[in-house]
């Protein structure tokens, strides 16, 4: 929920903040509609507080009581007028389970049945719009009509709910425009037994007992903040009482604390979490006060140690401030604070760092390290609405980088190292298989993104197919250390005499090798490919992206225009000259 | 509890849901007189005061609540 405590999903205190908000400070609005078979109003006015905790203004559309099919397979619904950013389906337990006595006969068919209509309907909503579907999935029932036996039989309730929530999350893998708003986890967590308020739903059709519904508003917005691009990158971790047991520069080697038995074993365990983050992408760094070879030690030689030194992409171990320790690490990776999650034991460096750094998530950890990693987990701190192979080997990118930075510090001529990376670059026009990728970097380039247009996985693909109004590209860098993947998009649309940039973004982590520089020049030679005079760009600030504020001007790029905030420049064609590079194109 | 601290509190849920603070309740009160007495609120009403009394309602019960001198009396029999 990239907060550091839950305490705030209180309904009742909720409710109040939504009388009187202020979403003055909000940067940004997200158009949600909210479809269900339940009565949901209650959910509208906690979406609107939670979002805007997060700077985020919400204007929602709440559909009549069970009209989603009405909505979405009628063309002139007012779900479509409303265009929504996000199309939220809740669809309650005590809904399917009417269709179900409904259904007396051919209960075989009935799972087929349920997950085809939702199929159908997100199908249907996708011809009509580029919007996200956020599909909830079903609470499971209490009633066993055989009681364990049920499992055997299959075709009763219980089962029958179990196997449609599967095959939903099957087809939705499918789509990429669907994502699992997963209420049965929240279900099963708060307890189904406490879950369903059952006079709530005789005598207002409600959802769920009330003082759960946060954690349904919650869990939308977790989901919906993941999709806009705001996930933890990185976390940050204390090692002395957080990662094993005791002090290292104290109790030494055989002293401290770890494995799989005994009063290491929360220690274990932390780590292997840790670990499974870091195989799926999330990058984790050291930050403890240590000296260096003390810290280190255990990595290199500790036989119970999970994580060693290669998982940590940066390792600073030294007497500093943490909280100048962690701005260091955020600077190394070239990420924000916002993306960064610190765990320590003392309670004491949790409070500095909230205190001077508040963007940095500093989760509450239990006295009992045996709740360590439940704390944790608890906060749903790692959701993502995307995953791919990029993901997996992002870890190994960061480790990579950090050995050029080394690298970079024996030469003194920047030209001289650029040339000894041996860079292979390609640019080339969107394709289906790089699409996931090109999707989640247009999501999640805050700072080198000149204009921060958020298209979708949709809108990528429609613009891949389109054959005039638009030249969408991708950029890839390989080097001597390792591939970098995708790394860059430049979407460019020609309007007879003038190349138009509508977007360009580039992730960080390869930034000052050059790679605008290559890209500029084959912008131009596009351009000149299509008879253009001049290319337009365009600059939108936001409170991210002051970097690339004066990049149009490097490449001699006049300022022609101020428009609501928005600088908008030119360059004629035959005036460019084109840029140095030192990497080579890619076969 | 008696009758008048049970007034007293059903006051100050009312005040809190229906985010009025001048409201001062009347035994024939009903949900004509506070504007923002809707289906939803009413749900919310219900919800906060069994959570505020620690008190369960039937659905019989919420449903044939006809005014707030007999919400008072059905939580005072709730509490007895």
């Amino acid at each position: 929920m990239l907060m550091a405590d839950a305490s705030h999903l209180n309904y009742s205190a909720l409710l109040r903040q939504s009388k009187r908000l202020d979403d003055s400070a909000c940067t940004r609005t997200m158009r949600l509609a909210v479809l269900s078979d339940a009565a949901v109003p209650q959910i509208v006015p906690l979406l609107k507080a939670l979002l805007v905790h997060k700077g985020i203004r919400a204007e929602v559309y709440l559909a009549e009581f069970d009209s989603i099919e009405l909505e979405i397979f009628n063309p002139q619904s007012d779900l479509y007028a409303f265009a929504p950013d996000a199309v939220i389906v809740l669809n309650s337990l005590n809904a399917l389970r009417l269709k179900y006595y409904r259904q007396a006969a051919e209960r075989s068919h009935f799972v087929d049945g349920v997950v085809r209509a939702a199929a159908a309907l997100w199908d249907s909503f996708k011809s009509r719009s580029p919007a996200l579907v956020i599909q909830s999935n079903y609470v499971l029932p209490y009633e066993r009509q055989f009681g364990n036996f049920d499992h055997k039989v299959g075709e009763t309730f219980y089962p029958m709910v179990a196997r449609v929530n599967a095959v939903l999350a099957e087809l939705a893998r499918d789509r990429p425009q669907v994502l699992i708003n997963d209420v049965e986890a929240l279900a099963s967590y708060v307890g189904r037994k406490h879950w369903s308020d059952e006079k709530l739903w005789t005598l207002a059709k409600a959802f769920c007992a009330l003082e759960h519904l946060p954690l349904v508003a919650q869990n939308l917005v977790d989901i919906l903040l993941s999709n806009a691009g705001h996930v933890v990158k990185c976390v940050v971790v204390d090692l002395d009482n957080t990662l094993w047991g005791g002090v290292i520069g104290d109790d030494g080697m055989e002293g401290i604390a770890l494995g799989p038995f005994g009063e290491g074993e929360p220690f274990f365990r932390l780590q292997h979490y840790l670990l499974d983050l870091k195989r799926r992408g999330i990058i984790l760094a050291v930050c403890s006060k240590n000296d260096q070879a003390t810290a280190l030690a255990p990595f290199q030689s500790h036989p119970e140690m999970v994580l060693c030194e290669e998982d940590i992409a940066v390792f600073v171990a030294n007497w500093n401030p943490k909280p100048d320790n962690i701005r260091l690490i955020k600077e190394t990776l070239n990420i924000g604070y916002d993306s960064m999650v610190f765990l320590d034991d003392n309670v004491f460096e949790r409070q500095l760092v909230r205190e001077t750094l508040p963007e940095v998530i500093v989760p509450e950890l239990p006295e009992d390290p045996a709740d360590y990693v439940r704390a944790i987990a608890e906060l749903n701190l790692f959701e993502v609405s995307s995953f791919s192979d990029e993901d997996r080997r992002r870890a190994a990118l960061y480790r990579e980088n950090a050995q050029r930075q080394t690298l970079q510090t024996g030469f003194t001529d920047i030209t001289e190292y650029l040339r000894s990376l041996d860079m292979r670059v390609t640019m080339r026009r969107f394709d289906a298989f790089h699409m996931p990728r090109i999707a989640q970097l247009i999501q999640r380039s805050n700072q080198f993104n000149l204009t921060s247009r958020r298209y979708n996985l949709a809108e990528c693909t429609a613009m891949a197919e389109c054959a005039d109004e638009c030249i969408p590209m991708y950029v890839t860098l390989a080097d001597k250390f390792g591939d970098n993947g995708l790394i860059s998009v430049i979407i460019l649309r020609p309007r007879s005499s003038v190349m138009e940039i509508d977007s360009w973004l580039m992730s960080c982590r390869v930034l000052g090798r050059g790679v605008e520089q290559y890209a500029m020049n084959q912008v131009v030679a596009i351009a000149r490919a299509h008879g253009c005079e001049s290319v337009i760009g365009t600059y939108i600030p936001t409170a991210k992206n002051g970097m690339v504020k004066d990049f149009y001007q490097q490449f001699g790029f006049d300022r022609v225009e101020e428009r609501d905030g928005a600088t908008i420049s030119r360059l004629h064609v035959s005036t460019y000259q084109a840029r140095a590079v030192h990497m080579k194109e890619a076969a | 509890m008696n009758d008048a601290e049970i007034r007293a509190r059903l006051a100050s849920i009312f005040r809190e849901v229906f985010d009025d603070e001048s409201i001062a309740l009347f035994d024939a009160m009903t949900a004509k007189d506070i504007e923002e007495w809707d289906s939803l609120n009413h749900i919310n009403l219900i919800v906060a005061v069994e959570g505020s009394f620690k008190v369960k309602f039937t659905t019989k019960e919420v449903t044939n609540l006809a005014n707030v001198g007999e919400f008072v009396a059905l939580i005072a029999s709730k509490l007895s």
